[in-house]
């Protein structure tokens, strides 16, 4: 068997050891366009913000490659897949043949219309060189635009290097995909306690400056600036997929199966890139967070292996922590309308408990976990998630997971009641308890 | 592997799991006396939840909070297979406390780190399974439950 993966982050990563978990000496093969191997995207704000070193940005060892005999072609593009010959061909021409491919090519940031945009001074925030450009800026004053967790975490790295910041959000509040109004309201201050100035509710419609980015205009205001880091989201990488005639989903991402294949048979996907099930939103959904990326790639990995596996789904997850300073958890759904799937007359309630530093919200469809949040007590957050996941139906347990100390115990009659939605190794793992 | 077992019949939710795992592996003084009034406070590793069961990482073998880990901070021992937090490396991010689905593991705000049982990988015996007064918590093989009928 040839194994060849494109993408070199965390889904690729985790295919490699579902693979590795079940055939040892086959040949793999990884491409990566980054020449950094297995740092950690989500990382590069703690680099900018001189927190971690380049070699604590690993999210395995150095030696991974060579430990898991792995072929490794890092900074190496691969332009051109073919279905028939089952191979790739790398921008160099040297074409590689498989017999399971994976694509993990995560996604690519976007660039929004911005005039101005090419000025210098001007980055998103994705790859190591881009982090290594933002590092190396010279400047006292920076702008970031998108206040979703990239630019959140961006903005906090620039203020702990002593910069004056500026966050500016489209939207109505930080956060806008991972909060709700409340939650974020309790994060912004405490953006703002650090001395970062948020902006919501405003677009940038220009930048200015002779060849240099010197300001950001919006409707309302101009912004003096010497930098600029927009984070505004990411897009699928689908380029390769598209010229192959891989079927890409509604929301631009590939299209996948519960295997993690695509409609080309050998063909696999996963990650940022891929399009899948979001068991919350009952619809296909890119949910492109780092978990979702490690179970797909697993997934994908053990199938193209040959172990039948099925995905039980995705649903966003977000946990900010120690960087920012609040502890908040959130996952699936953040607000009631969001459900757009939900018909009229379906059950459906938001729960909600603020105390002066606290605040919990459950999203209950259909009895069932859409949605949690939580800011400040999060310790027992894994309760919700497990589930929210599984999906078990918590209609009558709703004081018990509003209560404030809940506990394991209090879940078990559940888990037990749902057996049948666990996997025989969780279960044994959550029986193991000797309960 | 071995794991820990707790026997819900003889845990009299009496506590001293949770005071010795605080004081041997938490505490910087190692002496209860001093531990209890240590700041910040040593965290223990083990729970007693609700009255009477005392709960700690069950060291999955599908481990959820390994997979979340975005910096390789929570990893297994080969040789062991134990599940263990290394420290120096953790940034606080609490993506594993997201994911736990036992709730074990605590975002210490003090501590800045992820804090949970390591089975005291690097002891001889768990401790909380040698104060046991009634011997609840035992360490025993991992057991195939999905034979049994439920």
């Amino acid at each position: 068997m040839r194994y060849v993966i494109i993408g070199g982050s965390a889904a690729a990563i985790s295919a490699i050891e579902a693979i590795r978990s079940i055939d040892r000496e086959s040949q793999i093969e990884l491409f990566s366009d980054e020449a950094t191997p297995l740092f950690s995207r989500v990382l590069l704000p703690y680099y900018i913000a001189e927190e971690l070193s380049k070699p604590l940005l690993n999210f395995r060892s150095s030696d991974f490659f060579e430990q898991n005999k792995i072929t490794s072609h890092l900074g190496v593009r691969i332009k051109e897949i073919s279905s028939e010959s089952n191979t790739v061909t790398a921008e160099n021409g040297e074409a590689y043949p498989f017999d399971k491919l994976l694509l993990a090519t995560g996604g690519n940031p976007i660039i929004p219309p911005i005039q101005g945009i090419q000025k210098e001074g001007i980055s998103t925030l994705k790859t190591m060189a881009d982090a290594e450009k933002i590092y190396q800026w010279k400047g006292k004053r920076a702008v970031v635009i998108g206040a979703g967790s990239v630019g959140v975490e961006s903005c906090i790295s620039l203020r702990k290097r002593g910069m004056e910041v500026t966050l500016l959000e489209q939207l109505g509040h930080v956060l806008p995909t991972v909060f709700d109004e409340e939650a974020a309201s309790m994060i912004q201050k405490r953006i703002e306690d650090l001395g970062i100035k948020t902006v919501t509710g405003e677009k940038a419609i220009q930048f200015s400056g002779n060849g240099h980015v010197e300001s950001v205009v919006t409707e309302s205001r101009e912004i003096k600036c010497e930098m600029v880091v927009l984070a505004v989201g990411v897009k699928p990488a689908i380029e390769l997929a598209k010229k192959v005639g891989i079927e890409i989903g509604s929301l631009e991402g590939i299209k996948v199966n519960a295997e993690m294949m695509t409609n080309v048979q050998d063909i696999y996907s996963a990650g940022d890139v891929a399009e899948t099930f979001d068991i919350t939103r009952e619809s296909s959904w890119i949910n492109a967070i780092w978990p979702c990326a490690v179970e797909q790639g697993r997934v994908a990995g053990l199938n193209m292996a040959g172990k039948k596996t099925l995905y039980i789904g995705s649903f966003r997850r977000n946990s900010i922590g120690n960087f920012i300073g609040v502890p908040a958890i959130s996952m699936g759904l953040t607000r009631a309308e969001t459900c757009s799937t939900c018909e009229a007359g379906e059950s459906f309630q938001e729960i909600k408990r603020r105390t002066k530093d606290a605040y919990k919200k459950l999203i209950i469809k259909k009895g069932r976990l859409a949605g949690v949040i939580l800011v400040g007590q999060t310790q027992k957050a894994g309760l919700y998630q497990i589930l929210l996941k599984k999906q078990i139906d918590v209609s009558e347990y709703i004081p018990v997971l509003m209560s404030r100390n809940l506990n394991f115990m209090d879940i078990l009659p559940l888990i037990r009641r749902n057996a049948d939605r666990f996997t025989e190794t969780e279960y044994k793992e959550i029986m193991d308890t000797g309960l | 592997m071995k794991i820990l077992v707790v026997d819900k019949n003889k845990c009299t939710g009496c506590h001293q799991c949770e005071l010795w795992c605080g004081t041997e592996i938490a505490s910087v003084s190692k002496e209860l006396y001093q531990a209890i009034r240590e700041e910040p406070h040593p965290i223990p590793r083990v729970y007693v939840e609700g009255k009477d069961f005392a709960l700690q990482c069950r060291h999955c073998e599908e481990a959820p909070c390994i997979e979340a880990c975005p910096n390789g901070t929570m990893r297994r021992d080969p040789e062991t297979g134990l599940v263990y937090v290394n420290e120096p490396t953790c940034i606080a991010c609490w993506m594993c406390v997201m994911v736990c689905p036992f709730g074990i593991i605590n975002p210490s705000a003090s501590m800045k780190v992820a804090i949970k049982c390591d089975r005291c990988r690097h002891m001889g015996y768990p401790i909380c399974a040698e104060v046991c007064p009634t011997q609840a918590i035992k360490l025993e093989e991992r057991k195939d439950y999905r034979t049994k009928a439920f």
